[in-house]
């Protein structure tokens, strides 16, 4: 059976999309709740945490680079093992559906669509995911290129129509909080590289040669993400104030609504939503597929595609309850969230490493019977 | 390819197609034929007490294209104004329902204009439903006047048949006259909410100064909406008026004031008069702290052109004189708005604060709490430095008066 093989490009895409949707208007509302103007400093620091991540992540599968985080669980320690490494990332890409269906359904429907129904934003969601499921990682990937273009179109535009409110005294004073609050403020970013660590988890054996550039490819798509994000966290604090952005849940979509570029052209947030919903569909998708694969390893299925349906319906039903109630869905985002995300998108490879050190000499002589 | 795999294929783009059609339609759909654009919003104490009166401008698209005057099937009257009162603004809106035959779009609002009285009653129901509703544009221009909002919003002023885009190309060209603020949705809300800076808003009022082309010999016979001077806040509330030459030393604080003229007695003649046109003002503001105290060197340096002259004297002979008086007057400008707002308002609308802060910030949050009692005791040093360097078309120098 010929490999799947996604090209560096497509991950570098890919983890800007995962990181992208949510990083520039719901996690920056959080943080300037949080660090108030210093927002775009623990967004540079969660960048560097997130690159250590992902470095970590890439140790810890390197020596077997054809085998995922579930499989190498299984070589590590066994089928048993395997399972719960299965079920860890089954637990968190399940969890990760609130965030993202935050995201996704109160872009469009508070600011486009107040009258339409839940259910539409997250049937045709998750609709939309099915069939990048379907049609397997290579489509998945294919469409984060086609977001990642798109988000490079939508922070063109966003500069060009901020600029002329941009005032550099919103930023400061820097650090007014002190580093450890703002170090701490930092881990809700962390939160969303979580979601590229466990992404590579499951994708970097796909790459052409993990081994080699799995590494630097991953690093590049965190620090890609972390400049596009630090952009809109720079121009929200620059532009609306931090009070104004610690307000609104999603805070870029009231930059947004701010932009105009000259007299003429206003009120041009629809055009940027359009951009925006590739990455927002992708970030549905692979949580899908995430929580897909997951099962499949866990039944032991060969195909994803018999349990696409029913992790529809899992994803469905637990994104439209976070979603329906907005009190809720912000408790759930800032408390509950970055516990699930932390420990298992930060403490899995950090685990499997560990574990990887330990029983290398084991790992090395499968490989060499193996041969 | 088989007979079977050719039916599948076209069912499954039949399929695509009608899903596409279907899923893309009419959830939320508005038609344009079906709305009520406003343009301008006046908003009023009502008449039964805690209500709100609220007055819209609403646009008739037919009547308002092209020119003035009714097309066919038009009625002639580029807008439609009607008045509504209610408990809250919301629900004063949802009772415009009750008489506007079509769904009320706020879209296009261009300005939103407060009557004195319920700005001092506190705007913080204004800021928030304002700001919370997904329709309104954040640049929307916010205005108090001490006329009547329904009546300013009705007001046509200058050449467009809207009121409310009228008073919008007003705002627009407010870098001209530099009398009044720019205040709109997005830096009142940033204000508002700032835990250092105040509101201030810009005052538009009702001044007869239209000419009627079928009676010209009643001077000042039409009313227009005229923009200088603005409204000063504390705590959400509007505590009183700043005057239009107050407004533009305000200006230097808090936007980029572009240019501005000043009226000035000709050195050593008080009966003649020169005009100076000042640009590129640039303000710098350096706070000081020291054992509790805080003082504020206010630093202003700008270019200047003689733009008219009835002195005597050549401009080159008086240059220096010019330069000095202009500084003085400009000088004078911020004190008098720097005392207003330290002594008698008690409210930091100057953006002092925020300076502060940003140069100190960890004695700023010892101060934080009782800003505006620190602020009114802080002092401050006023220093202007003018610089003639233009008398525009005419040439200037030693021999030409």
């Amino acid at each position: 059976m010929k490999k799947l093989n996604i090209t560096n490009g497509m991950l570098v895409a890919m983890i800007v999309n995962m990181i992208y949707v949510k990083a520039i208007g719901v996690t920056q509302g959080v943080l300037a709740r949080q660090i108030g103007q210093d927002m775009w400093i623990a967004t540079l620091l969660g960048t560097l945490q997130g690159i250590g991540i992902l470095y970590i992540t890439h140790l810890a599968m390197r020596r077997t680079p054809d085998l995922d985080m579930i499989a190498l669980g299984d070589r590590l320690l066994g089928k048993g093992f395997g399972t719960v490494v299965a079920l860890l990332i089954f637990l968190f890409f399940l969890a990760a559906i609130g965030p993202v269906m935050i995201t996704f359904v109160y872009h469009l429907q508070d600011y486009f669509l107040p009258e339409a129904p839940l259910s539409l934003f997250i049937v045709c969601a998750l609709l939309v995911g099915a069939l990048g499921c379907f049609y397997g990682l290579e489509v998945i990937a294919r469409l984060a290129l086609i977001g990642c273009a798109f988000i490079f179109l939508l922070n063109v535009l966003i500069v060009i129509g901020s600029f002329e409110e941009f005032d550099i005294r919103n930023l400061l004073p820097v650090l007014e909080q002190g580093l450890p609050r703002t170090l701490a403020a930092s881990l809700h970013f962390d939160v969303d590289c979580a979601l590229a660590s466990m992404m590579a988890a499951l994708v970097l054996p796909m790459l052409k040669s993990p081994q080699k550039e799995g590494g630097k490819v991953g690093m590049l798509g965190i620090a890609t993400s972390g400049l596009m994000v630090i952009i809109w966290s720079i121009l929200e604090g620059a532009v609306l104030s931090a009070e104004v952005t610690s307000r609104y849940t999603i805070s870029c979509m009231k930059l947004a609504r701010n932009a105009h570029i000259g007299e003429f052209l206003q009120r041009y947030e629809m055009i940027m939503i359009a951009l925006y919903s590739i990455s927002a569909l992708f970030q549905v998708m692979f949580c899908l597929y995430g929580v897909s694969v997951c099962t499949a390893r866990i039944l032991r299925l060969k195909s994803i595609r018999p349990v696409i349906l029913p992790c529809c319906l899992m994803l469905g039903t637990l994104g439209y309850w976070i979603v329906k109630d907005h009190f809720r869905a912000i408790v759930y985002l800032e408390r509950y969230w970055p516990w699930v995300a932390l420990p298992i998108g930060f403490g899995l490879p950090l685990v499997m490493l560990g574990l990887r050190l330990l029983m290398g000499r084991r790992l090395k002589g499968e490989a060499a019977a193996q041969r | 390819m088989s007979e079977a795999d050719a039916i599948v294929r076209w069912g499954k783009l039949l399929l695509a197609a009608g899903v596409l059609l279907l899923g893309s339609s009419c959830v939320g759909v508005r038609q344009i034929n079906e709305l009520a654009i406003v343009t301008a919003v006046g908003l009023d104490v009502g008449k039964k007490p805690n209500t709100v009166r609220l007055s819209a401008q609403i646009i008739r698209p037919a009547d308002a294209r092209g020119q003035t005057g009714a097309p066919s099937g038009g009625t002639g009257e580029p807008i439609y104004s009607v008045e509504t009162e209610g408990a809250s603004i919301f629900d004063a809106i949802r009772n415009l329902g009750r008489f506007s035959s079509r769904r009320v779009y706020w879209a296009h609002n261009f300005l939103i204009v407060m009557h004195e009285d319920y700005a001092r009653q506190g705007i913080q129901d204004m800021v928030d439903f304002f700001t919370r509703n997904h329709e309104l544009r954040m640049n929307t221009w916010v205005a108090v006047t001490p006329d009547s909002p329904a009546e300013l919003i009705s007001t046509i002023t200058g050449l467009e048949v809207v009121p409310g885009e009228a008073v919008d190309s007003l705002f627009r060209s407010n870098h001209v006259a530099g009398l009044a603020p720019g205040s709109n949705m997005r830096n009142l809300e940033e204000s508002f909410l700032s835990v250092s800076t105040e509101p201030i808003l810009a005052k538009l009022m009702l001044r007869p100064r239209g000419i009627s082309n079928k009676k010209p010999e009643e001077q000042g016979s039409l009313e227009q909406v005229e923009l200088g001077g603005a409204a000063v806040f504390k705590e959400g509330k509007m505590l009183g008026w700043l005057t239009p030459m107050e407004s533009r030393a305000l200006l230097m604080f808090r936007e980029k004031l572009a240019s501005g003229i000043e009226t000035l007695p000709c050195p050593g003649d008080q009966d003649r008069r020169l005009t100076m046109e000042f640009k590129d003002a640039r303000m710098d503001v350096d706070p000081g702290y020291s054992k509790g105290d805080i003082h504020y060197r206010i630093r202003v340096k700008m270019d200047a052109s003689i733009v008219e002259s009835g002195c005597a004297k050549s401009i080159a002979s008086i240059r220096e004189e010019a330069e000095a008086l202009l500084a003085a007057q400009v000088k004078k400008r911020i004190e008098r708005v720097v005392e207003r707002a330290q002594r008698e308002y008690r409210s930091d609308f100057l953006k002092l604060g925020e300076v502060f802060r940003n140069s100190y910030p960890v004695e700023w949050r010892g101060m934080s709490g009782h800003w505006s009692e620190v602020f009114s005791e802080a002092e401050t040093k006023v220093e202007v430095s003018v610089r003639v360097n233009s008398a525009v078309l005419k040439a200037e120098g030693t021999g030409v008066r």
